[in-house]
C-alpha cells in the first residue's frame, strides 16, 4: 500500500505535466502579483502572493477564503519536480550535459530565492558627513532604547525589542535598577493633542500627557512607515518613575533621573550594533548641467575595524557595493542638502547562488540548442542529399 | 529572363532603395539666402549633453506639433498655389527667437483634445493647428487651467487634465525659446542687451533669461570645464562684470542679421560662432556635425519605408504565385523584396551604430531605442532564416516586424530627445550592454516567433494546397526561434538579478519588469516543454506562439503603465489603447489558429515527415 502510493507520487513528481502546470500556476501567480502591486504595493503584493503557501481572498465579512496556491508552495512543487524529473529522465549521455547543467542550475536558483526569502536582512545606515556609525537600523522595526549616559567615554544603551514590546510585560534592564513595564503597545498610531473634553488617559509623565493616542491598521505600501508607540511605566529601586508614552512620532527622548543618572526613552528603528564603523568622508552627487538628472551619488567612507586592526578609505557609489563582514553596502539615498548618505545595508548568505546558476544555465543552454542544431542541420544535409544526388 | 538578371535586377532595387535613404543626408537649400545648414550645425548643451542647435528645434516642434517641419501655404495666384513650402525646423526655431511676428502667427499648436478646443473656443474640425496669435486670448485660462491640473499626479489626470497640462508645457517651451538668445522685452534686441549689459535696468532682462533658457548657446573657453557652457543670461551678467564673452557678438549678430533681414549679416556671424566654437571645443563641433547628419538621415523612418516597399514585394510574390508560379516576376518578386528587406536592414543597422556612437552608450537605453533595437533584432533573424529555408515566408515576417516596430519607435520619439542622458543607477554601460541588450534580443525573438506563427495561421487558412515542405520549415523555424529567445530572456533575466544585486542589494525584489522579463522566460519554457512531452502539436505551439506575442507586449509596455516599481523611468499612458488593442488582434489570431477542422479548407495539422 505504502509501496503504491510512493510509486503514485514518484509518478506524479516526474511528470512532465506537473512542469508544465506548475510553470503555468507560477505565471498567473506573477502577473497577478504585478497587478496587485498598482493597490498593495510591492511588499504587501509579494507576500500575498510570492511569500505565501496559499493565496486568500478576504471577504467584506472578514473570512479569507483560500482561492489560490500560493508562491512558497508552486515554488517548492517547481522545485521537487525538477529535481526529481532531472534525477530520473536524464541518464547520463553525453547529448544530456546541456540539460543538466541548466537544470541543476535552475535547481539553484529557486534554492537561492528560498534562502534569500528566509535569511535576507536588510537594514539601512544614515550616516552624515563627518559622523561615525557603527550600527545599522532596521527602518520596518522599531525597539525601546533606554540611554543612561553618565559616563564620558560612552553609554550605555538597552534595548527592548518589538516583540517584546507586543508582548507586553515587565523588563528589568540588566545592570541596572530599572524596569520598564509595558502597558501597551500599537504597531502604528496616530498622535494627536488631547481635547479637554477627552478621557483621561493613564499617562502622566513627559510631553504624552497632552497627547491622544488612537490605534491605526499597520500600512502596507512600501514608502509608508508604522508609528511604532508604546505606553511603559518606568520603575526603579522599587519606585514608580510615572508611565509615559514613547512613540517614533516623538523627537526628542524623554528622560528620568534616578540615584544621580538619567535614563532617556525613546522609540527608534531597532538597531543592530556592528564591531566595525564607517566614516563619513565626503557625499557627493552630481546632475548633469543644466538638468535635474542625477549623473552619480557615491560616498567615500572610512571602515574602521578595531578587532582586526583594519582602517581603509571605501568609496561606495551607484552599482559598487562594498561587502564586508557577509554584508553588502550599498548607495541607496541622501538627504539633508548632499550631507547626509543613506546606504542600503544587505546580508544575504545566499546572494552568490544566483551567479553561480547564471553561469550553469547559460553553458547548458548553449551545449544543448548547440547539439539541437547540429543533429538538424545534419537531418536537413540527410533529406537534401538524395536530391542533390 | 534569366535567374542571374532577375537577381541583379532585384539587388538594383536594393542598392536604389539604400541610396534612396542616403540622399536625405544631403544639407538643404538656404532659405531667403540664409544658410540654414551652417546654422543647425552649431553645438548647445541641452539637456545634459553638447547636440547640434539642429536637435533642439527638431525635438521642440516635435513637442509642440508632433512633427519635425511643417508646411507653409502660399498665395493663390491665378488658381494656381505659389511660394507653399516646408519649413525646417531650425527656420522655425530661428522664426521664434528672431523674428515672433512670423513666428506667432505660424500655426505649430496642434490640439486634438475636445475639451481643450472647446476651452479656446473651438469646435473639433479638420483643423487642429493653431498659431500663438490665436491662443493669446487664451493664455491665463489655459494657465490657470493647467495649474489646476498640475497638483494631480500625472497617473491620476482626467483626459482632459493631461491635454490642458501638456498645452500649458508646449506653450512654456514656446516661451522659453524665444527668451533663450534675446529678452524679447529689452529693446534693441541681443545688440542691445550686450551693449547695456552693466545698466541696472538690464539685471531684471538677464535674470529672467537665466531662469528661460532652454538652451545654452555659449561654450566653455579653453581650459574651461568641458560643462561650462553658458547660458546667454550668465554671458551678459559676466560681461557686466567686466568678462566678455566673444560669442555673445556673434549671437548678436545672427539674432540681428535674422531678424534684419540681412542673409550676409547673418551667415558671417553664423561663420564666427562656428569658428570659435571649433578652437575652443573641436569634439563638439564634430559631435555636433556627425548629430545633424543623423538627423537629416532619419535612418529609422527611412527604414521603415524600405520595410514596407519590402513588404509589398512580397504581397506581389504571394500574389503572382497564385497565379502565374513560373513568371519570371514571380521570382524577381521574391528575390527584390528580399534585396529590400537586407536594404532596410542595412539603414536601421547604419543607423542604430550611428545612434550607439553618437551616445557613447550600448544600443538600448530607453523605451523608445528598445523598439529600434527589437525591431533590429527580429529583421537580422529573419535574414538569417530566409537565407536558411528560402521560403520568402522568412522575408515577410521580419519586414512587418521590423516596419511594425520602428513604428512603435516612431510614436515613443513624440517626448523629445531620445538621447536624453541616463540616470545615476542606469549609468552602467557594462550592465546595458548586457542585460538591457540581451533581454531585448529575447523581446525580438518572441515577437518573431509570433509572426512566424501569425504567417502560418493566414497561410494555411488562404492558400489552396499548402507545401508540406514550407509546413514543416515554418514548424522548425518557430521552435528554433523560441529556443532562441528562450536563451537570451533567461540569461537577460538573470543578468538584470545580478545587475539589482549591485545597486540596489537584492537579486529579485518582484519589481513588475522583473515579473515580465519572468513571464517570459515561463512562457517559452512552457512552450518548450509543452512540445518536448507532446501535449502540444504544431498548431498547438503555433497558437502559443502568438499568446508569447501578448506576454512580451505585457512585459515590455504593459508594465511600465502600471506606474509602480524601480523601472517606471520608462513610464507611458498615451499606448495603453493600442497595447490593449494589439492583444485583442492576437487573441482573434490565436483563435483563427485553433478553429476545429471544419472551418478549414485543408488539413489544419502538419504532416509529419517521414521516417528515413
Amino acid at each position: 500500500m505504502i509501496n503504491r502510493i510512493a510509486h503514485r507520487v514518484w509518478d506524479l513528481l516526474t511528470s512532465l505535466k506537473l512542469t508544465v502546470i506548475s510553470m503555468a500556476l507560477l505565471m498567473a501567480l506573477v502577473l497577478l502579483c504585478t497587478l496587485a502591486q498598482v493597490e498593495l504595493g510591492t511588499l504587501a503584493a509579494v507576500n500575498t502572493y510570492m511569500r505565501a503557501w496559499i493565496v486568500f481572498y478576504k471577504t467584506k465579512a472578514g473570512f479569507s477564503i483560500p482561492v489560490f496556491p500560493g508562491g512558497t508552495l508552486v515554488g517548492l512543487v517547481f522545485a521537487l519536480n525538477l529535481m526529481a524529473l532531472t534525477a530520473k529522465r536524464l541518464g547520463f549521455a553525453w547529448n544530456k550535459a546541456g540539460l543538466w547543467f541548466v537544470h541543476v542550475g535552475l535547481i539553484l536558483l529557486v534554492l537561492g530565492e528560498f534562502v534569500s526569502g528566509a535569511l535576507q536582512v536588510d537594514a539601512r545606515m544614515a550616516i552624515e558627513e563627518g559622523q561615525t556609525v557603527n550600527y545599522v537600523e532596521h527602518a520596518r522595526e522599531v525597539e525601546l532604547a533606554v540611554v543612561e549616559g553618565s559616563d564620558p567615554r560612552y553609554d550605555d544603551i538597552y534595548g527592548i525589542p518589538e516583540k517584546a514590546l507586543a508582548r507586553g510585560g515587565s523588563y528589568a534592564l540588566p545592570g541596572t535598577p530599572v524596569t520598564i513595564k509595558v502597558k501597551k503597545f500599537y504597531t502604528n498610531a496616530v498622535l494627536a493633542r488631547r481635547n479637554p473634553a477627552d478621557p483621561p488617559g493613564e499617562v502622566n509623565m513627559g510631553v504624552g500627557a497632552g497627547v491622544k493616542v488612537t490605534e491605526a491598521e499597520p500600512v502596507s505600501n512600501d514608502n509608508d512607515l508604522n508609528r511604532g508607540t508604546a505606553i511603559v511605566e518606568a520603575l526603579a529601586g522599587g519606585k514608580s518613575y510615572g508611565t509615559w508614552l514613547v512613540s517614533l512620532e516623538l523627537g526628542a527622548p524623554q528622560s528620568f533621573t534616578h540615584e544621580g543618572k538619567t535614563y532617556a526613552l525613546g522609540i527608534r528603528p531597532r538597531r543592530t550594533y556592528l564591531p566595525y564603523s564607517l566614516h563619513l568622508k565626503k557625499f557627493s552627487h552630481d546632475l548633469y548641467p543644466g538638468t535635474q538628472i542625477p549623473k552619480n551619488f557615491s560616498s567615500l567612507v572610512t571602515l574602521e575595524n578595531p578587532g582586526t586592526q583594519e582602517r581603509r578609505d571605501v568609496l561606495i557609489y551607484m552599482n559598487q557595493p562594498l561587502r564586508y563582514d557577509g554584508k553588502a553596502f550599498y548607495q541607496a539615498s541622501f538627504g539633508k542638502e548632499d550631507t547626509l548618505s543613506i546606504l542600503q545595508v544587505v546580508s544575504n548568505p545566499g546572494w552568490l547562488l544566483p551567479y553561480i546558476s547564471c553561469v550553469l544555465v547559460t553553458i547548458g543552454l548553449l551545449i544543448h540548442f548547440g547539439i539541437t542544431l547540429r543533429r538538424s542541420m545534419k537531418r536537413r544535409q540527410e533529406a537534401l542529399a538524395p536530391k542533390e544526388a | 529572363m534569366t535567374p542571374r538578371r532577375i537577381t541583379a535586377l532585384a539587388w538594383i532595387a536594393g542598392l536604389a532603395a539604400v541610396l534612396f535613404a542616403a540622399l536625405a543626408m544631403l544639407p538643404p537649400k538656404p532659405a531667403r539666402g540664409f544658410d540654414l545648414a551652417a546654422f543647425a550645425r552649431i553645438p548647445v548643451l541641452e539637456g545634459g549633453r553638447v547636440k547640434p542647435i539642429d536637435s533642439v528645434a527638431r525635438n521642440s516642434l516635435l513637442m509642440i506639433r508632433s512633427k519635425q517641419s511643417f508646411q507653409v501655404d502660399g498665395t493663390l495666384m491665378n488658381g494656381v498655389m505659389m511660394g507653399g513650402r516646408t519649413v525646417t525646423a531650425s527656420e522655425w526655431l530661428l522664426d521664434v527667437m528672431f523674428r515672433p511676428q512670423v513666428a506667432d502667427k505660424q500655426p505649430v499648436f496642434v490640439i486634438d483634445d475636445p475639451d481643450v478646443l472647446g476651452l479656446i473656443g473651438m469646435k473639433q474640425s479638420s483643423n487642429r493647428y493653431f498659431s500663438l496669435e490665436t491662443l493669446q486670448p487664451f493664455l491665463n485660462e489655459i494657465e490657470r487651467q493647467a495649474q489646476a491640473a498640475q497638483p494631480v499626479e500625472p497617473r491620476a489626470r482626467s483626459r482632459y487634465q493631461s491635454a490642458v497640462a501638456n498645452l500649458y508645457e508646449r506653450l512654456y517651451l514656446y516661451w522659453r525659446l524665444r527668451n533663450t538668445v534675446q529678452n524679447p522685452e529689452a529693446s534693441g534686441g541681443l545688440a542691445g542687451q550686450l551693449a547695456g549689459a552693466a545698466q541696472p535696468s538690464e539685471a531684471m532682462h538677464q535674470e529672467t533669461m537665466i531662469q528661460l533658457a532652454h538652451f545654452r548657446p555659449l561654450p566653455p573657453l579653453q581650459g574651461q570645464s568641458p560643462d561650462a557652457w553658458l547660458t546667454v543670461g550668465q554671458a551678459l551678467r559676466n560681461a557686466a562684470g567686466g568678462q566678455a564673452n566673444p560669442g555673445l557678438t556673434h549671437l548678436a549678430g545672427i539674432a540681428s542679421g535674422y531678424g534684419g533681414n540681412d542673409p550676409a549679416a547673418f551667415n558671417r556671424a553664423v561663420g564666427e560662432l562656428t569658428a570659435l566654437a571649433s578652437t575652443a571645443r573641436p569634439e563638439a563641433i564634430s559631435h555636433a556635425s556627425h548629430e545633424l547628419l543623423f538627423n537629416r538621415a532619419q535612418p529609422f523612418y527611412n527604414g521603415m519605408i524600405i520595410y514596407i516597399l519590402a513588404l509589398l514585394g512580397i504581397f506581389a510574390y504571394a500574389f503572382m504565385l497564385f497565379f502565374r508560379p513560373g513568371h519570371w516576376f514571380t521570382q524577381l518578386a521574391k528575390e527584390g523584396s528580399f534585396a529590400l528587406l537586407v536594404a532596410g536592414s542595412v539603414v536601421h543597422t547604419a543607423g542604430l551604430i550611428s545612434r550607439t556612437i553618437l551616445q557613447g552608450r550600448p544600443p538600448v537605453t530607453n523605451l523608445y531605442s528598445s523598439a529600434i533595437f527589437v525591431g533590429w533584432g527580429a529583421v537580422i533573424l529573419g535574414l538569417v532564416l530566409e537565407r536558411m529555408y528560402r521560403k520568402g515566408f522568412a522575408t515577410a515576417v521580419a519586414a512587418a516586424s521590423g516596419f511594425a516596430s520602428l513604428i512603435v519607435a516612431h510614436h515613443l520619439s513624440m517626448d523629445g530627445d531620445t538621447m536624453e542622458m541616463m540616470r545615476a543607477v542606469l549609468d552602467s554601460n557594462f550592465w546595458l550592454a548586457t542585460h538591457v541588450v540581451t533581454i531585448t534580443i529575447g523581446y525580438s525573438g518572441v515577437f518573431l516567433a509570433g509572426s512566424i506563427a501569425i504567417g502560418y495561421t493566414l497561410w494555411k487558412h488562404i492558400v489552396k494546397n499548402p507545401e508540406p515542405e514550407t509546413e514543416r520549415a515554418l514548424s522548425d523555424m518557430t521552435y528554433g526561434v523560441i529556443c532562441f529567445s528562450l536563451f537570451f530572456s533567461f540569461i537577460g533575466t538573470v543578468l538584470g538579478g545580478i545587475w539589482a544585486d549591485q545597486s540596489w542589494g537584492r537579486f529579485w525584489g518582484w519589481d513588475p519588469k522583473e515579473n515580465g522579463a519572468l513571464l517570459i522566460v515561463l512562457w517559452c519554457s512552457i512552450i518548450l516543454h509543452a512540445r518536448w512531452a507532446g501535449y502540444a502539436r504544431d498548431r498547438g505551439i503555433m497558437a502559443m506562439a502568438i499568446f508569447g506575442n501578448i506576454v512580451t507586449s505585457f512585459s515590455w509596455f504593459g508594465v511600465n503603465m502600471l506606474g509602480v516599481g524601480l523601472h517606471s523611468y520608462g513610464f507611458m499612458d498615451k499606448a495603453f489603447v493600442a497595447l490593449i488593442l494589439f492583444c485583442v488582434s492576437q487573441l482573434v489570431l490565436i483563435g483563427l489558429c485553433l478553429l476545429p477542422r471544419r472551418f478549414w479548407e485543408n488539413s489544419p495539422d502538419t504532416p509529419r515527415a517521414k521516417k528515413a
